[in-house]
């Protein structure tokens, strides 16, 4: 029963990340080199991320920053010590998680 | 006499085969439509793309930079003049000057469109008198998010895409509308050429041996029209790279006293589906 539970949630799944194709969250960070990174985002369609949420964690999970793009669908934060990852949540199916060791300048 | 007219008459089919191919400014990057941002190398050369003929001296350059957007921010103009240099290019039975540029990668990192705008000066084509001067673009676009590809680009005289230029399969119809000082251009006369000589990037030269073979001269250069609303339609029939040259569409029709072609050229670059 478990195991048909779990097949469900993965067609569901598949069904709902196949629905973005027309529409998928794209996201790319930038270390500055002053300290501090840059994450463009935006949509596979050309609408604007603005207002999107954006989430700075730690390498154990701990969220060590929110915030939202801004009109130009950027957003900025001090760069983290450490380990960390950025989302870029648009709603489900629509997230981007991008790691610190792949953000570079 | 008749002698003299019959000479005259093959001297002039030899000079007119000699114009076969068409004048093109070329306008090359490796790969336009990038996964992520990084550094891009241009060459940039004023030749015959089909068959990699005669290198022209273009003249200088006016300018040359990248109009940027990201889905519907802000469009961006960035600086590229600073980054060319004269080099000296070979084709396979010509020398000549052209350009190359290596962006860095801190211009071109960012996701979007970059419509890359290259503006050389003032060509003589001593044969027939007149002047020629290619306002080129090429659209290239990192990380899938679109921008301002059929968008204009503000020029004197340019192609305007109504299919993304930078993701097209073979087979697929090119349509753009030919615009001078932004209006369309009814009936405008089109070139298209393949470039058929790949750029080889470390020798500033070309592939010896083309990659197709034409069977007739009328292949090498083929002409279209624009429609009454300055619209073209073109099937690409191979993957590569595709130049479009719409003749004498621009405003100025004059420089130094003489005639003035003022052209609009666009490259883009057709892959196939596997």
């Amino acid at each position: 029963m478990k195991f048909v539970k779990h097949l469900l949630l993965l067609v569901a799944f598949c069904l709902v990340s196949s629905l973005a194709v027309a529409h998928s969250p794209l996201c790319d960070c930038f270390d500055n080199g002053d300290g501090t990174i840059t994450c463009e985002g935006g949509f596979s369609d050309g609408s604007s991320a603005s207002g999107v949420g954006m989430t700075v964690k730690d390498g154990a999970g701990a969220v060590l920053q929110e915030g939202k793009m801004d009109a130009n669908s950027e957003f900025s934060f001090p760069k983290p010590e450490g380990d960390y990852s950025v989302t870029f949540d648009a709603g489900e199916g629509h997230q981007v998680v991008i790691k610190g060791e792949n953000i570079v300048q | 006499m008749k002698k003299m007219t019959w000479a005259l008459a093959l001297i002039a089919v030899f000079a007119l085969s000699g114009q076969a191919s068409a004048h093109f400014m070329m306008m090359h990057t490796p790969e336009i439509a990038q996964e992520k941002g990084g550094d891009m190398d241009f060459r940039i050369v004023f030749t015959h793309p089909a068959e990699a003929g005669h290198i022209m001296d273009m003249g200088g350059v006016q300018d040359f930079y990248a109009l940027y957007q990201r889905g519907d921010a802000e469009p961006q103009k960035i600086e590229l003049k600073g980054y060319l240099k004269e080099i000296a290019w070979a084709n396979p039975e010509s020398k000549g000057k052209g350009y190359s540029a290596l962006i860095p990668k801190k211009d071109v990192r960012s996701m979007g469109d970059y419509t890359f705008v290259f503006i050389p000066g003032f060509y003589f084509e001593e044969e027939e008198g007149v002047y020629m001067q290619q306002i080129t673009k090429v659209v290239a676009n990192v990380g899938g998010i679109p921008g301002n590809w059929a968008e204009p680009a503000g020029l004197p005289c340019e192609i305007v895409p109504l299919i993304k230029p930078y993701g097209l399969w073979t087979g697929n119809v090119f349509k753009a509308q030919v615009l001078s000082e932004g209006k369309p251009v009814p009936g405008a006369e089109v070139e298209v050429e393949f470039l058929n000589h790949m750029p080889d990037y470390k020798a500033n030269a070309v592939s010896k041996d083309g990659i197709v073979e034409y069977p007739h001269d009328a292949f090498v250069t083929q002409t279209i029209f624009a429609d009454a609303d300055g619209y073209i339609t073109y099937g690409i029939p191979k993957a590569g790279w595709w130049g479009f040259a719409a003749l004498g569409v621009g405003p100025q029709t004059e420089h130094n006293g003489k005639e003035l072609s003022q052209d609009a050229v666009i490259w883009v670059k057709a892959v196939d589906m596997k």
